[in-house]
């Protein structure tokens, strides 16, 4: 009984040993960016609406929130449309230097939290 | 859409039914929950078939207790593969090159097959064995490596989001 709850234990404490350096996944949540530009193309879809924006320094990928989230929360489509001016903040992905998930955007005047 | 992928999953992807899965506001969230509680009770008859592969519950019908557990565990896999498959779809390009999903299914096909070769021997085995009956030692094996390979897989499977 006693290894088997050793053993529980272990395994309990394997994943979060890994995750361990993860802030929000793979992105780097130590160095923020704010990409501000018109969008570029726009995909409202799950698991994560995706945009996206020609910011001054290049072309980002934006990654937002699954679509039932940001509905909840009123940002619909619309607030997401090609040619429309955003601003996100969040963190790069470790992964993909082009890439970013959004903690938040602003468009139109209004700011929706992404997390 | 990964265009590193293979052209198949690729079409799987692009087709009509993954932009409906993409698309839709609740499939793929069904998909996921589901996907959770199949695993769930895919991973709590795994634990008891295996437990007394192991010589756990030594005071049960071994047989019994491993055969019922069993075919709990592939009805919930028959769930598990089904609400994955929706999730697969939705993904298929960037998922099938993920190192760690290759390395769950990998692990899954090895379970899958470790489950019907060896465990199947172990399996019969235990018929001719009444409670409190000592396991075989490949028993025991048998039991400890499908515990360990399916609590891999689920571990495996969350992981998938964060490589």
């Amino acid at each position: 009984m006693k290894r088997m709850a050793l053993a529980a234990a272990l395994i309990g404490i394997w994943p979060a040993l890994l995750l361990a350096h993860h802030g929000w996944g793979s992105y780097d949540a130590k160095n923020p960016v704010t990409v501000a530009g018109k969008i570029l193309t726009s995909v409202y879809e799950n698991p994560h609406a995706t945009i996206t924006v020609q910011a001054p320094d290049k072309v980002w990928t934006v990654t937002l929130a699954p679509t039932s989230r940001m509905r909840n929360r009123g940002a619909l489509a619309e607030m997401i449309a090609v040619g429309t001016e955003v601003s996100a903040y969040g963190y790069p992905s470790t992964a993909d230097p082009g890439e970013m998930r959004a903690e938040r955007i602003t468009s139109g005047g209004k700011t929706i939290e992404m997390r | 859409m990964n265009a590193a992928a293979p052209g198949f999953l690729i079409a799987l992807e692009t087709s009509e039914i993954g932009a409906l899965i993409r698309q839709s506001i609740w499939i793929y969230p069904t998909a996921n929950i589901v996907h959770v509680i199949a695993i769930a009770l895919f991973a709590g008859a795994i634990a008891v078939m295996d437990v007394r592969l192991m010589g756990g519950l030594a005071g049960s019908d071994p047989s019994r207790v491993v055969r019922g557990a069993r075919r709990a565990a592939v009805m919930a896999l028959v769930l598990v593969l089904m609400s994955g498959a929706v999730l697969f779809t939705a993904e298929a390009s960037h998922v099938a090159l993920n190192g760690i999903f290759q390395l769950k299914m990998a692990l899954v096909a090895f379970g899958t097959v470790h489950a019907l070769f060896f465990g199947s021997r172990a399996i019969r085995a235990l018929d001719t064995l009444g409670p409190q009956a000592p396991m075989p030692g490949y028993a025991r094996f048998a039991g400890g490596l499908s515990m360990v390979t399916w609590l891999a897989v689920v571990g495996l499977g969350r992981y998938i989001a964060y490589n």
